[in-house]
């Protein structure tokens, strides 16, 4: 018989069987009273899964609504956040996306740090796609298809300079906040108009949050926030016009190397613009790539091709680079002779082949013109002309002339990267070489050469001021943005058009001048054939690496200007012969298209 | 009347938490498998569960016409079908998640491990009550070991790891309350720890890595510590009222595996929230409870045995299974009495009650 001793052991059971009772109510009670928030956020996190949906991006038009960048549909592959990825499964996709298991390793370590899934591979192929969608039954629920529009640039290389590219976002652009509310895997614009206007084209991504079970199927739809699609942008570009004046530079440059006038003319620029409000026609920049190479993940064979050229497709010649204005610099060295009295229109200046204070410095040439007034000088871009001018003036008055027309600024041109070129002035030659300034640096100056540096936008700008009477318009490309449906949004922002500091004679008296030189006589007297009178301005730059760089720039038609024009052949010699030809045929193009079309005339004449 | 005596004698308590429980259970299973009958459309799990039920309460009720007593002259007989019951399923059993427990008759399988829990309380309780005279040294201790040692052995291979530490769980209990000492205990308790390395290599990989994760369930989140941090989940997320009855998401949804059996505790927590699990807690302790009393009025020490044992092994299953699912115990394949979806342990635990309700019948009708 078990005896009371014993008994008394069923208590201490009991109590010890409270005891364990209390500890599983204390557990319980810490997991769901003090921790239920957490819990229900994991829970959560279990079933709720958040998908992208990426917003399609703004198109872009031309001046009449002509599509030159659209989107196509496309195939993304992604892999949802895991602890840990079946290594088979990597290699299966590593086969069917044809990326090696380290690429695809390395897409997901560096989107572990955001809550996106891991995008793999963009783009798909056709085959591809077939592929996965046929295997997709056997991989896990974290493997995702994706819908993802492609960015596509219609006309291929057609004002790339312009339209710029896209890519994904790095992840140095995403630390570094360069593009706003971008996340890995957004596809961001990285250079022209696609990166300027990036925000208003990318749109917001939405997002998609389903309700799944454990094995990934849907089971319902939460609250799905829709993306907003990007704006589209209405450019000043004339397609026709770009169009035309593209392949007209391409026949061009292959004319002059193959005659053997410039056997290294590969590089150019040129650029378009209303000298009425500043809205850029055309922009053209050679060598030039085709953005759709990039769109797709660009391939190290198409890469090297592009960054082993030297003469940089990358590069937008129009706003970046920067040249010796040359002969076209007569005009700020004119206008400040004429604005502070030192010359008359009338007044002869003689070229005696050499300037009688710096003797070693005459004409290209060693030409002799003898006894020339302004319009003749200028016509027929005499240096010794000028050379006095310019003694008369003195390098600061230049200089302040020069920043009046818009040197040495950017012009504010809505692209990214803008350069801004260099004004000749005591202190650059200071701050250069550390040299007191003398009067052969003036000389220099006066016909563009020495320090002076500009792009061909400048001059552009430069030339709107002679043309429309001085008011310097901000250049832009974008006329307006559009709502996705195609109704007008609104008008990017532009600083309104600023009177210059020049009167209007001393710009009649430059008219004179530049209508005298695209006449007999002049130095680009072929333009005379054109239907309207034009007028215009050589320029040779002095190039130290090789041939000169021929620069041309003018503005038609003379009584009423609607177009200002110039036009750089890097190392083509004489601007008359490189550049003007350019900017003949970009006139020629343009009153062409006028005749052909009147109800244009109207819509530019606003 | 002797029915009338029988009805007044017997443990209401009891019976009333035991009902409570059965009921619950099948709200909880109902809803633990309500997303499989909804996409397969086969609700045979609920019927069998019902009419078992059924059966095993009826069956349970006429019991009580005889006496507890006179299965002390069977405990031979029912110590060697255990023990065939065992071979035969480690011969015969087919495997279900890494183990062989499993007997198939016609389209019932069954769990004989289960049974043989109630067939060793039983056993065990006549073999110690027949010693209780001599019980006085360690010595004396060692043929009970050595009576558990072989059904332990057996299920061990099976392997069955949760079965083999309720043996265990019911020699301690029953022969705690028949006088071993605490210094012996204490002396078990160090030797056990001694021999730690050794049980580890006893073990099977499965059953290691079990605890290795119950350590640290972030080891393996995809394997075997995914359990436990979805059960977790499924408790926390329940917070004070729970998420409602077929609105947990972690059981509809999926995520919580093996919700109507080992984990159904996390469906109570989920759905049901604070309040649910405390009712649940009350509902066993009064079992817990009556258990003990009972073992303390019980006629003969046969009785008290037998009730301790029954007890032991219902705070074991209870304690080890709850708290494996809020994550304070290994994961260890033991039932939550009366809740968890299962014939065999049902048909157990109904047994067990029924030999509760038969210890104090026969207790009150001396006194009579």
């Amino acid at each position: 018989m078990l005896n009371r001793c014993h008994m008394s052991r069923l208590r201490s059971m009991f109590l010890l069987c409270i005891l364990l009772f209390a500890v599983l109510v204390g557990r319980i009670a810490y997991l769901q009273l003090w921790r239920s928030e957490y819990y229900a956020e994991q829970s959560d996190e279990n079933r709720l899964r958040q998908s992208r949906i990426i917003a399609p991006r703004g198109l872009i038009l031309d001046s009449s609504g002509r599509e030159l960048v659209n989107n196509l549909p496309g195939y993304a592959v992604a892999l949802q956040k895991q602890r840990s990825y079946n290594s088979d499964l990597l290699e299966r996709l590593s086969v069917l996306l044809e990326m090696p298991v380290d690429d695809i390793k390395e897409k997901i370590t560096a989107s572990a740090n955001y809550s996106d899934p891991a995008l793999l591979k963009s783009n798909l192929s056709t085959e591809q796609l077939t592929k996965i969608e046929e295997q997709r039954r056997n991989m896990p629920y974290y493997v995702m298809l994706e819908i993802r529009p492609i960015r596509n640039y219609v006309y291929n290389d057609l004002a790339v300079h312009a339209l710029g590219y896209v890519g994904e976002v790095s992840e140095y652009e995403i630390e570094h906040g360069l593009f706003k509310n971008a996340t890995l895997g957004s596809i961001v614009g990285k250079a022209g108009l696609e990166k300027s206007y990036d925000s208003i084209l990318r749109g917001e991504d939405g997002t998609l949050a389903e309700e799944v079970d454990v094995a990934g199927n849907v089971v319902r739809h939460h609250n799905a926030m829709h993306p907003t699609p990007g704006k589209n942008l209405q450019l000043t570009i004339n397609f026709d016009l770009q169009m035309e004046m593209e392949k007209f530079i391409d026949a061009h440059l292959w004319s002059l190397r193959a005659s053997g006038k410039a056997p290294d003319a590969y590089a150019a620029a040129m650029v378009a613009i209303d000298p009425r409000n500043g809205a850029v026609r055309a922009l053209i920049s050679r060598p030039n790539y085709n953005p759709n190479l990039f769109v797709q993940g660009i391939s190290s064979k198409d890469w090297n091709n592009i960054n082993n050229n030297p003469d940089y497709p990358m590069s937008n010649r129009v706003i970046e680079g920067e040249y010796p204005p040359g002969s076209t610099f007569k005009i700020v060295t004119g206008s400040a002779a004429f604005e502070l009295n030192k010359v008359t229109l009338y007044e002869r200046i003689y070229d005696g082949g050499y300037h009688p204070l710096v003797p070693t410095m005459g004409n290209a040439g060693g030409e002799v013109l003898g006894w020339l007034s302004f319009v003749s000088g200028l016509a027929q871009s005499d240096n010794v002309y000028f050379y006095e001018l310019s003694y008369r003036t003195g390098i600061d008055n230049i200089a302040k002339y020069a920043r009046i027309y818009g040197f040495g600024e950017p012009t504010g041109i809505d692209l990214d990267d803008e350069s801004k070129g260099l004004v000749a002035s005591r202190q650059v030659k200071k701050e250069l070489w550390n040299e007191e300034w003398r009067l052969g640096d003036t000389f220099n100056a006066a016909i563009g050469q020495g320090f002076n540096l500009a792009t061909p936008l400048q001059l552009a700008v430069m030339l709107g001021c002679v043309a429309n009477g001085g008011i310097k318009y901000q250049p832009y490309l974008v006329e307006k943005i559009l709502n996705p449906d195609g109704s007008d949004f609104t008008k990017p922002k532009r600083a309104e058009g600023k009177h210059i500091d020049v009167s209007q004679q001393t710009l009649d008296y430059m008219q004179l001048g530049m209508s005298a030189t695209t006449r007999e006589g002049g130095t680009a007297y072929y333009f005379d054939a054109l239907p309207k009178k034009i007028a215009g301005k050589t320029g040779t730059a002095e190039n130290s690496h090789g041939r000169d760089h021929g620069l041309f720039v003018a503005y038609g038609p003379l009584e009423d200007p609607e177009l200002v024009v110039v036009a750089v052949v890097e190392r083509g010699g004489f601007g008359s012969i490189s550049a003007g030809p350019i900017v003949y045929k970009c006139f020629e193009e343009y009153f062409r298209e006028k005749s052909e079309t009147p109800a244009d005339g109207k819509e530019n004449g606003k | 009347m002797e029915l009338r005596r029988t009805l007044r004698n017997l443990d209401w308590w009891l019976i009333l938490a035991t009902l409570m429980l059965m009921t619950y259970g099948l709200v909880l299973i109902y809803s633990a498998i309500h997303t499989f009958v909804v996409e397969t459309g086969r609700s045979w799990h609920m019927w069998r569960q019902m009419i078992f039920m059924a059966v095993s309460i009826i069956v349970a009720a006429f019991s009580l016409r005889f006496d507890y007593r006179m299965l002390k002259n069977y405990t031979k007989q029912l110590y060697i079908v255990n023990l065939v019951l065992l071979i035969v399923v480690m011969l015969f059993g087919h495997a279900q998640l890494g183990a062989q427990r499993w007997i198939q008759i016609g389209p019932l399988s069954f769990q004989p491990s289960e049974f043989s829990k109630i067939i060793l309380i039983i056993c065990l309780a006549a073999f110690i009550e027949k010693r209780l005279e001599w019980l006085e040294t360690f010595k004396d201790y060692l043929p009970v070991f050595a009576y558990v040692l072989v059904p332990f052995i057996l299920v061990m291979r099976q392997p069955d790891l949760g079965t083999s530490l309720t043996f265990i769980a019911i020699l301690l209990g029953m022969i705690f309350i028949s006088g071993f000492k605490y210094k012996w205990f204490l002396g078990l308790g160090v030797t056990f720890l001694a021999l730690m390395p050794v049980f580890w290599r006893v073990l099977k990989d499965y059953q290691k890595n079990r605890i290795r994760v119950f350590l640290d369930p972030e080891l393996d989140p995809f394997g075997s510590g995914y359990h436990v941090i979805q059960s977790k989940i499924a408790v926390g997320s329940g917070g004070l009222f729970g998420k409602g009855w077929l609105e947990g998401t972690q059981s509809q949804l999926n995520f919580l595996p093996e919700n109507h059996t080992d984990f159904i505790f996390a469906v109570a927590g989920e759905e049901f929230g604070f309040v649910g699990t405390i009712l649940l807690i009350l509902l066993y302790l009064i079992i817990i409870w009556r258990g003990i009393v009972i073992a303390l009025n019980a006629d003969d020490d046969f009785g008290t045995l037998l009730a301790i044992g029954i007890t032991s092994m219902f705070m074991f299953h209870i304690v080890i299974n709850i708290g494996m699912t809020i994550g304070i115990m290994p994961v260890t394949g033991v039932p939550l009495p009366f809740l968890s979806y299962g014939v065999s342990s049902l048909l157990t635990n109904v047994g067990l009650i029924a030999l509760l309700l038969n210890i104090k019948v026969q207790d009150q009708r001396l006194q009579f």
